[in-house]
């Protein structure tokens, strides 16, 4: 497998990869339904919350009180929401040994198929001749797998909320700054672009059910509202949501 | 359809999506989901003196050559060398390697997994011949979790179908 | 290769007569115990890091190997001494290249292929002490400050991948190097001048030879040199390892480094004894990882020096692999003959019997290789590929 390396060699020549504007934002699988207060389980595996400022030089400084802060407060914003849907959200316990390297290996392949998804399915100028197809018959058809059933949490929990900050060292130092000051479920703070990817997967047939991978969110995480606001844009097209998309517009 | 600007000539059993950059002058790269997901690439008769794929610095970061001595028993470690070569990686191991005919010839078909810079480890499959002197082969490459299983079926099946024109 | 070494050598010896010198190395000053991060910056800092030792934790490039990681530990508590070790976690990498990071929150990253490349115990810990200087210093924490003053991005990015988990950057930092480095070089250098001396100051006042430190870099230097001939390259490329990219002058470095050390320390032992030992198990497979990397003349120049202290099969098989995987005619005969000579020192080395007998067959012996695959087949039944081998046997002539 080369290509992917090509691929990065000349994105760290154009500074651009991919285009936010030029792709969509959000997919639900074809044959998946969730209907309001359906009392689903949903388990979140270790958000990775990663909230900083940015200097005037444009350098993004992490924060160690806002990004406790922001944790909590998105950990209490999904709680409220998924409640208000009528789901519970349940925290993963925390992972060792062979376990914590088996999620770790989910999470990286979380990671592959949600790049995949957005490079080759929503992006224009890129799909795939057989993703156009699917596109076009309303298909939207990726799994992680059987084995999710098998991670740590999964045994009490239908479905995972998997979240994934997109490798900040795949391309230029824009870039790096971007996906640095990017926190959690493809929430943001204010420092330019920002790529997360948040999925819904099935945790007994390892589909993904629903995936976000917005670029740019609003919202200030450290504070209560903000979270909200952010967790809100989130899941506005979560199944099910019956969430004011245009509350925060 | 012919790959890789070759003789060789494959029947799909499915619909492949065939990714516009290539590896190298002799290669072609399909995908069902992305290459990250499941990459097939087929090497369409590398010539003796020639690197697997397009050396990023002929001088600086030169990569092992297919010579006119390689014995076809040699090919796993060829590929080997390349990927740990060209990706600077530590673990790459072939699993297994076995007689098995390709493009009608005595050939060899083995299996590797490696891990790189995605930290995501990948197994791999692939089927080669030496023809006339020239190598050719066929690799397929995927996520060991899920994505491997799901269309080494696919795979070999392509290689089935595989034939010189 | 040996010549090159001397050459090294006599140009030390010339400036070491010389006036302008660097001092001993004080010893350490009072460690002050375990440091917690203060003020936002640090502490956010921290946070980073913690995260990315989360993933490292649990990444598949770590080695798990208890004895190793024992022991390496060990090299780097006898050389910092037991206080300041306890701050240290230690994570062994299967990353072939020379390089070893820590970041300031204690997390250590030690790479394979350092610890291919050391002699001895003290080389190794002259690397790890200079890391802990590092670290000591919160160098990291400086560095960052000094950058958020700056505006080039690129600059960032290359501090931003000198701290992170270097498994996920090592090739894209490489692909942005050229633009950065010339930022990167002038603020990092103090800094490293700081962790040399701090770093053969732990090497002073520990059980090991301090000049072990000088030794890494003239090997270092050495290595570069025969990598960059046998390309036919007219300089030696010493940015093109991530570990001497961002660090002072090899030659200045090395002479500094010799300054530093006590002269009261140059009988004590080295341990090369004990860590050729140690790496018994792991040298065959650092090895091969290194040969694959199809650096010829860098992979020749380790197996020599290695080989200083007396040829082993395992060094001879690696020699013989090397030239074969290279393959050209007269590599091939080469090939044979160091397969031979481990085939001497120890019979039942099965590869070295493949690695002939396929030598062998390609320089037209086809009798006397199969003869040496039989052998490999008759040590190693099981062996992954013995169904290729068994079949190559069966066959009247051997051809392509």
């Amino acid at each position: 497998m080369f290509r992917g390396i090509a691929l990065a060699v000349a994105a760290a020549l154009c500074l651009v990869v991919v285009p936010v504007a030029a792709q969509e934002k959000s997919a639900v699988r074809q044959d998946f339904e969730l209907a309001s207060n359906s009392g689903k389980k949903i388990l979140v595996f270790h958000p990775s919350v990663r909230v900083g400022s940015q200097s005037t030089g444009g350098i993004f400084e992490p924060n160690a009180e806002w990004t406790d802060r922001a944790r909590t407060n998105i950990q209490a914003a999904l709680e409220k929401y998924q409640k208000q849907l009528g789901n519970a959200v349940i925290t993963a316990p925390e992972a060792y040994g062979e376990d914590a390297r088996n999620l770790e290996e989910h999470m990286q392949l979380f990671g592959a198929v949600s790049q995949a998804v957005i490079e080759y399915q929503f992006f224009v100028g890129n799909r795939l001749p057989t993703k156009k197809r699917d596109n076009k018959a309303n298909i939207f058809d990726w799994s992680l797998g059987a084995s999710v059933a098998d991670l740590p949490g999964a045994k009490d929990a239908d479905y995972a909320l998997f979240i994934y900050n997109k490798d900040a060292f795949g391309s230029t130092g824009r870039k790096v700054l971007q996906i640095l000051a990017a926190v959690g479920p493809g929430i943001a703070v204010k420092s330019g672009e920002h790529q997360g990817f948040a999925g819904l997967v099935d945790l007994r047939t390892g589909n993904l059910l629903w995936l976000n991978a917005d670029g740019q969110m609003g919202g200030d995480p450290r504070e209560v509202d903000g979270s909200e606001k952010r967790v809100r844009q989130l899941l506005e097209d979560f199944p099910g949501s019956n969430l004011d998309k245009d509350a925060d517009k | 359809m012919t790959v890789a600007d070759s003789a060789v000539s494959v029947t799909p059993s499915r619909d492949w999506n065939r990714l516009g950059v290539s590896a190298g002058k002799n290669t072609e790269t399909w995908t069902l989901d992305g290459d990250q997901l499941n990459d097939v690439t087929f090497y369409g008769g590398i010539a003796a003196g020639k690197p697997l794929i397009k050396e990023r610095s002929k001088k600086k970061e030169p990569l092992p050559k297919f010579t006119k001595d390689t014995l076809i028993v040699e090919v796993p470690e060829l590929l080997e060398s390349t990927y740990r070569a060209y990706k600077q990686i530590g673990t790459f191991s072939v699993a297994s390697t076995e007689p098995a005919e390709f493009l009608g010839h005595e050939g060899v078909r083995f299996t590797y997994t490696y891990t790189d810079s995605d930290n995501l480890p990948r197994k791999g499959e692939a089927s080669a011949a030496i023809i006339k002197g020239s190598l050719y082969m066929m690799t397929f490459d995927a996520p060991r979790l899920y994505y491997f299983d799901q269309a080494v079926g696919d795979f070999r099946a392509l290689v089935k179908s595989a034939i010189l024109t | 290769m040996r010549r090159a070494g001397a050459m090294v050598a006599g140009a030390l010896a010339a400036v070491l007569a010389g006036p302008a010198m660097a001092e001993v190395a004080p010893p350490p000053p009072p460690y002050v115990g375990a440091y917690q991060p203060q003020g936002v910056d640090e502490i956010g800092l921290w946070r980073e890091f913690d995260e990315s030792e989360r993933r490292l934790a649990a990444s598949e490039l770590v080695i798990r190997d208890e004895k190793l990681n024992a022991y390496v530990r060990h090299v780097l508590c006898d050389t910092v001494g037991t206080d300041r070790c306890k701050a240290v976690r230690v994570y062994i990498m299967r990353e072939p290249t020379f390089n070893a990071n820590m970041s300031s929150n204690g997390t250590m990253r030690v790479f394979s292929g350092l610890l291919l490349r050391m002699r001895s115990e003290a080389e190794l810990g002259a690397i790890l002490g200079h890391e802990f200087g590092h670290y000591e210093q919160r160098h990291g924490l400086k560095l960052f400050k000094a950058r958020r003053t700056g505006t080039d991005l690129l600059a960032w990015s290359a501090l931003l991948a000198s701290m992170a988990p270097s498994y996920n950057v090592r090739r894209s930092y490489a692909d942005v190097q050229l633009s950065v480095y010339g930022n990167l070089f002038r603020y990092s250098r103090d800094n490293e001048r700081e962790a040399d001396r701090l770093g053969v100051g732990y090497l002073n006042t520990s059980k090991l030879r301090p000049q072990a430190a000088s030794a890494v870099w003239q090997n270092l230097m050495a290595e570069i040199e025969a990598s960059s001939r046998s390309k036919g390259l007219s300089k030696p490329r010493f940015n093109a390892i991530a570990f001497t990219a961002s660090h002072p002058p090899e030659g200045e470095r090395a002479l500094t480094m010799a300054a530093l050390a006590d002269p009261d320390g140059a009988s004590r032992d080295d341990g090369a004894d004990r860590y050729r030992e140690a790496m018994a198990h792991w040298l065959p497979i650092f090895l091969d990882d290194q040969i694959k990397l199809n650096d010829f003349g860098a992979s020749d120049y380790l197996i020599q020096s290695l080989a200083a202290s007396g040829w082993t099969a395992p060094l001879w098989f690696a020699r013989g692999e090397l030239y074969r995987l290279r393959g050209q005619q007269r590599d091939l005969v080469n090939a044979a003959e160091f397969y031979e000579s481990a085939i001497r020192l120890d019979t039942a080395l099965a590869d070295a019997h493949r690695g002939l007998g396929l030598s062998l067959i390609k320089t037209g012996r086809p009798t006397d290789g199969q003869a040496a695959l039989r052998k490999y087949l008759e040590l190693k039944p099981e062996a992954s590929d013995a169904a290729m081998i068994r079949m190559m046997l069966t066959k009247e002539g051997v051809t392509n």
